[in-house]
């Protein structure tokens, strides 16, 4: 039998071979993939945010974690696929126009996708018309903006304004992060969400998203 | 309202006076206070506090500065509103400047000329005789532009709209480069200066739009050449005024001047020039070629972003050794510390990873404290040593990719120089130890204000400056980058 609090152990120790060999293990005896995912995968990397805000890990830490949950989890993408097994909420996230600082980006990417969100990645340097054709493509709950220049900020203004002209804007949820970025700067460009590192990232995209659902319901 | 507030600055001991409930960013900026993040109110680093008299709480206070700081009367300078009569002091201290003082080979020119080398921060200005290349005269000061912003990124933010830059520099330097050449204008001939792109782009007044946004193509590298009139100077139309070319992108004249200072474009060896400031540029090569680049360290070894960061001044811990097995730091001024510098940054993580108080993953082995005691009642917390990480991978990250695209291993570097105030205070020992420098200290050599020195001998031997090439390197467009960058972040095993 996997021992599958292994899978948990490696994915916060970062030590992603274990997490394949275990993740492997487990699919050949029968374990459902979205238990592995509820139960030890999402949990582990909760706990990879948790060390993260409190300062006991770093930028390496939370890379070497990422990438062996993500190792862990392209074993079981094919399965959940076919399974039709609903994401956590879709997200598509981005590094503004202008702006090629993407290292704080993929970060927040890989924690949302650890805490059970279908995230599109559109890189670095993504132009606002790329985001509108994102949303409509992968219609998703929630858009992730980024930037670490002071002079690239206002590309987030021109993102929520695209989604504005495209009609899109009600549909989906805005939050926007990075160092020279604010709550107050959120507010002001009437983003959603701000969240000021990648562990508080998940615990707010949840919250947008959760609400999110709500609306719909209370539309439809 | 016309009514005035007498507003008195310590530990300055400055006096002045401003009209009732005007800001006060302004009239601080003249004394030299900073505002790096231009005056929005989220940085906190140009917090006073309060002595005499009241300072309003305003909504930023509240958002920036701990409900004890408030209490304690601290206040951010850049959103405050005198209402009376104030007496504070500021957090923020005066800069070392460094000047220049290696001797100049004699030239065959007559009279006189000034070199100016134009810092983000700090400006100084040498006065020559160009016959014999004595330095006879020297000013230097605080950037004024320094109110608008400390980094250049915050500069061009404001520059995008307002041109009152161009007009403070200009003015500025004229007041400076008049004072030194006091009855002796006739004879001054050239005026020379070097700065970042930044600098030069707003002293001659090209567009730095370009400069906002990727691919951060400049406007124009070129040397700029001005009669005095042009910058409305008081100085006679046969004296000529000259802003050195830049390189690329950020890295500016006073890159090319070091390279000149340190004769790297006359060398076999592969030599190094490191800039250790906030835009960390780094220059690499020989006689043959020569490659430079920027990395973007950030501030932290100016002791900015750092808890209880300060300038290297009074009061300062600008040292910290291990004796004993017990910390010892050295305090400018020799008073009670008040905060940490640079220098002392690097020296305390240092010392903290010899003694096994940080782990060479950064964190604090006494993790749930966050704190690392140096001195009472200064610390250095998780997030200052963060901060050091951050700065430091990037510049060794920057260095790992220049010496990969020379083609040589970091072992065949022969001679690394550095330059800034910074590359000039720090124990090389420890810049070696905590692997911001990944080079043996032996073959390291704090080189001075090269970037004066430079300007001074292109100011005696025109046309020196137009003879060096060198190719600028984009790291952003090097997949590779974070990699390298990640490796970087920890301190090396010893
Ligand atoms: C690494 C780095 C680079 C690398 C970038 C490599 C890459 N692929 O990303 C290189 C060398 C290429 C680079 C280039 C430049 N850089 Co740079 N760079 C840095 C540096 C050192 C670290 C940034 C970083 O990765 N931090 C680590 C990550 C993990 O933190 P983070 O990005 O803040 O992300 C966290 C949070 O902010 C949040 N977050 C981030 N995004 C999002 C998004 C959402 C939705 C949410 C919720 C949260 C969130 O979560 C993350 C994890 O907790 C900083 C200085 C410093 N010491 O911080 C400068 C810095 C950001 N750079 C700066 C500058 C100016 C530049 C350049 C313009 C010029 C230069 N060379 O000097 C170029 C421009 C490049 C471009 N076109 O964008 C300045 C910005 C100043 C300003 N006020 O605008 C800084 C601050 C340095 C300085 N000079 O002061 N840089």
């Amino acid at each position: 039998m996997a021992d599958l609090n292994q899978l948990y152990d490696a994915i916060l120790n970062g030590d992603h071979k274990t997490a394949v060999t275990v993740t492997r293990q487990a699919l050949t005896e029968g374990t459902a993939p979205i238990e592995l995912i509820t139960n030890y995968m999402s949990p582990a990397m909760d706990e990879v945010g948790r060390r993260f805000e409190c300062e006991e890990y770093f930028v390496p830490e939370l890379l070497l974690s990422g990438r062996a949950m993500k190792a862990a989890l392209a074993l079981l993408q094919p399965l959940l696929a076919a399974s039709g097994a609903e994401p956590a909420g879709r997200i598509v996230i981005g590094t503004v126009k202008g702006d090629l600082h993407d290292i704080g980006k993929n970060l927040v990417a890989s924690m949302l996708e650890g805490g059970g969100f279908e995230v599109h990645d559109l890189g670095a340097d993504v132009a606002p018309e790329k985001f509108v054709g994102a949303v409509r493509e992968h219609k998703p709950d929630l858009v992730c903006l980024s930037a670490l220049l002071t002079v690239t900020m206002p590309g987030m203004r021109d993102v929520v304004e695209a989604l504005k002209m495209a009609g899109l804007r009600d549909q989906v949820r805005v939050m926007v992060g990075g160092a020279p970025v604010t709550a107050e700067f959120a507010n002001e460009i009437g983003a959603d969400g701000y969240a000021e590192n990648a562990g508080v990232a998940v615990t707010v995209a949840r919250r947008l998203t959760r609400k999110n659902h709500a609306m719909d319901e209370a539309k439809g | 309202m016309s009514e005035k507030a007498t507003i008195r600055l310590l530990p300055l001991g400055a006096q002045f006076t401003v009209p009732q409930d005007s800001a006060l960013r302004e009239s601080l900026g003249s004394f030299g206070i900073e505002f790096p993040c231009g005056g929005e109110g989220w940085c906190g680093s140009c917090k006073v506090r309060v002595l005499e008299g009241v300072l309003p709480v305003t909504p930023e206070d509240r958002s920036t500065l701990t409900e004890e700081e408030i209490g304690a009367g601290w206040r951010l300078a850049c959103r405050a509103h005198a209402t009376g009569p104030l007496t504070f002091q500021a957090a923020q201290w005066q800069t070392p400047i460094l000047a220049d003082f290696q001797p100049m080979h004699p030239s065959a020119q007559l009279g006189l000329g000034i070199a100016i080398d134009v810092g983000t921060t700090t400006i100084v200005a040498q006065l020559l005789d160009l016959r014999s290349g004595e330095v006879i005269g020297l000013r230097s000061a605080l950037n004024p532009q320094s109110a608008y912003g400390a980094d250049i990124m915050s500069r061009v933010a404001f520059a995008l709209h307002d041109s009152r830059l161009t007009t403070i520099i200009r003015q500025f330097i004229g007041t400076m480069v008049a004072d030194l050449a006091t009855g002796r204008v006739s004879e001054l001939r050239d005026v020379v200066l070097v700065g970042n792109t930044v600098m030069h782009h707003l002293f001659a007044g090209l567009n730095v739009e370009p400069l906002s946004h990727v691919p951060f193509h400049p406007s124009d590298l070129s040397e700029q050449i001005f009669a005095p009139s042009d910058l409305e100077w008081p100085l006679l139309p046969s004296t000529r005024v000259r802003f050195l070319r830049c390189l690329g992108s950020f890295v500016g004249s006073d890159i090319l001047a070091g390279i000149l200072a340190t004769g790297i474009a006359e060398t076999k060896h592969l030599t190094a020039l490191i800039d250790l400031g906030t835009n960390g540029e780094i220059v690499l090569g020989n006689r043959r070629r020569i490659l430079c680049a920027s990395t973007a360290a950030g501030p932290a070894f100016e002791g900015a972003c750092i808890r209880m960061g300060m300038r290297a001044a009074t009061g300062a811990i600008s040292q910290v050794f291990v004796r004993n097995r017990a910390l010892e730091c050295h305090v400018i001024g020799d008073t009670e510390p008040r905060g940490i510098c640079g220098s002392g940054l690097v020296d305390a993580v240092s010392a903290g990873l010899e003694l096994g108080a940080i782990l060479s993953n950064g964190r604090l082995q006494n993790g749930d404290n966050r704190e690392y005691l140096l001195r009472p009642p200064v610390a250095i917390t998780q997030a200052d040593i963060r901060e050091l990480q951050l700065a430091k991978a990037a510049l060794a990250a920057g260095l790992r990719i220049l010496v990969n695209l020379t083609g040589a291993t970091v072992g065949e570097v022969e001679h690394v120089y550095l330059a800034g105030a910074f590359g000039n205070y720090v124990r090389i020992a420890s810049a070696c130890r905590i692997g911001l420098l990944e080079i043996p200290g032996a073959k390291i050599i704090p080189a001075g204000n090269t970037a004066l020195r430079g300007a001074k001998m292109a100011l005696l031997a025109p046309g020196i400056d137009s003879q060096v090439s060198v190719t600028h390197v984009s790291l952003e467009s090097y997949p590779s980058f974070q990699d390298t960058f990640v490796d970087c972040l920890t301190f090396p095993y010893t």
